[in-house]
């Protein structure tokens, strides 16, 4: 039967199941750009795990988790990769995964959706709500891109000497892309 | 016949000579520290300071073009022949070197932003293999440059304390010529 069928089955049978999305890690992304003395430095995590289960007709009923393995971080240099784990910044000994729970979903507008969730790093909990494009995919799949605001600062990241946000800014972008596969 | 060169060509000139000094002692200073928010800035003062050589030079070369003082003025045959290919060398390596900075700097994945206010186009995309060429090649013809350099002032100094000519007083307005 073809996925679509599947899906419209799905929607008949148990409309309050969603699908539990596949994720393709190696078409996926997920990446930070932060400014270094203006500079915009491009940076990401090579280690994470996504939980999706979502239907993009039901919004509200889905569910996203993800979880980052801070020791995977690229800073886009060598010896960033290693300050970036040490205690002024994400203290990855004590604080090795960084994780995203969604709270709710909702549809904005034809393939524009915004998830409310609750952002962890480095054992410090913020409210965090991430607009996100679902693209669909020539094999039923869709992908999941957004981008949201941060500030290392409401984490805790990088402080003592590191504080000036002259150097390294305060503010940063994270982005994601997020290949979801039926 | 005016002996000493306009009065921009002197000033780029000593210039670009400050310039130069002082991206070199910032790089050495740098080769030893591990990172530090001090070690950023120096790695962009750097670069601020490596391309201001670059985009001087065309400001250089337009004001050696509207001078028209001759330079062959009281040179040997020999000597025309020898400091056209030096300069020739220094002002070409006066672009390489802060040329070769810069595609490191766009293949490093950090990119210059000139002063922190004018951000230059990366000429290469991310790239570690390349990015390490270009470092090699900019510390390679930094080296070259510094070798010309020195051979620069050792002709000037021959001029003027051997020859005793007027060509080190040139680029110099306050010396005299020596009798």
């Amino acid at each position: 039967m073809k996925p679509f069928w599947l899906f419209v089955l799905a929607l008949f049978v148990s409309p309050a199941l969603a699908e539990d999305w596949k994720v393709d890690y190696g078409k996926s992304q997920i990446g930070f750009v932060i400014k270094q003395m203006n500079v915009p430095v491009e940076g990401g995590f090579g280690r994470y795990s996504v939980k999706a289960v979502f239907d993009p007709a039901k919004p509200e009923l889905g569910f996203f988790r993800v979880e980052l393995d801070i020791a995977s971080i690229d800073t886009g240099s060598e010896e960033g990769n290693g300050e970036a784990k040490r205690p002024a910044w994400f203290d990855t000994a004590r604080y090795p995964k960084a994780s995203f729970v969604s709270k709710s979903i909702k549809k904005e507008a034809s393939g524009r959706y915004s998830v409310t969730g609750e952002f962890t790093l480095k054992g410090r909990t913020r409210p965090l709500v991430v607009p996100f494009l679902l693209t669909p995919q020539r094999d039923g799949g869709w992908l999941a891109s957004g981008r949201a605001a941060l500030k290392r600062t409401q984490f805790d990241i990088g402080g003592g000497e590191w504080a000036d946000p002259s150097v390294v800014a305060d503010d940063l972008e994270a982005y994601f892309k997020i290949l979801l596969k039926p | 016949m005016r002996e000493r060169y306009s009065l921009p060509l002197i000033g780029l000139h000593w210039l670009t000579l400050l310039l130069i000094i002082a991206a070199y002692v910032l790089a050495s200073l740098l080769e030893d520290m591990t990172l530090s928010p001090l070690k950023l800035q120096l790695y962009s003062w750097h670069k601020w300071v490596g391309i201001s050589v670059l985009f001087l030079l065309p400001l250089r070369l337009l004001s050696r073009f509207v001078d028209h003082f001759d330079h062959r003025f009281q040179l040997t045959a020999l000597e025309v022949k020898a400091s056209s290919a030096v300069h020739g060398l220094l002002y070409l390596l006066l672009i390489a070197v802060p040329m070769f900075g810069w595609l490191h700097s766009s293949a490093a994945g950090f990119s210059v932003v000139w002063f922190g206010v004018l951000p230059l186009p990366d000429m290469v995309g991310k790239d570690k293999a390349l990015a390490e060429i270009f470092k090699e090649l900019h510390e390679g013809s930094v080296n070259l440059l510094v070798t010309l350099v020195v051979l620069h002032a050792a002709a000037a100094l021959y001029h003027h304390h051997i020859r005793r000519d007027g060509v080190l007083a040139r680029m110099v307005p306050w010396l005299k010529k020596k009798a």
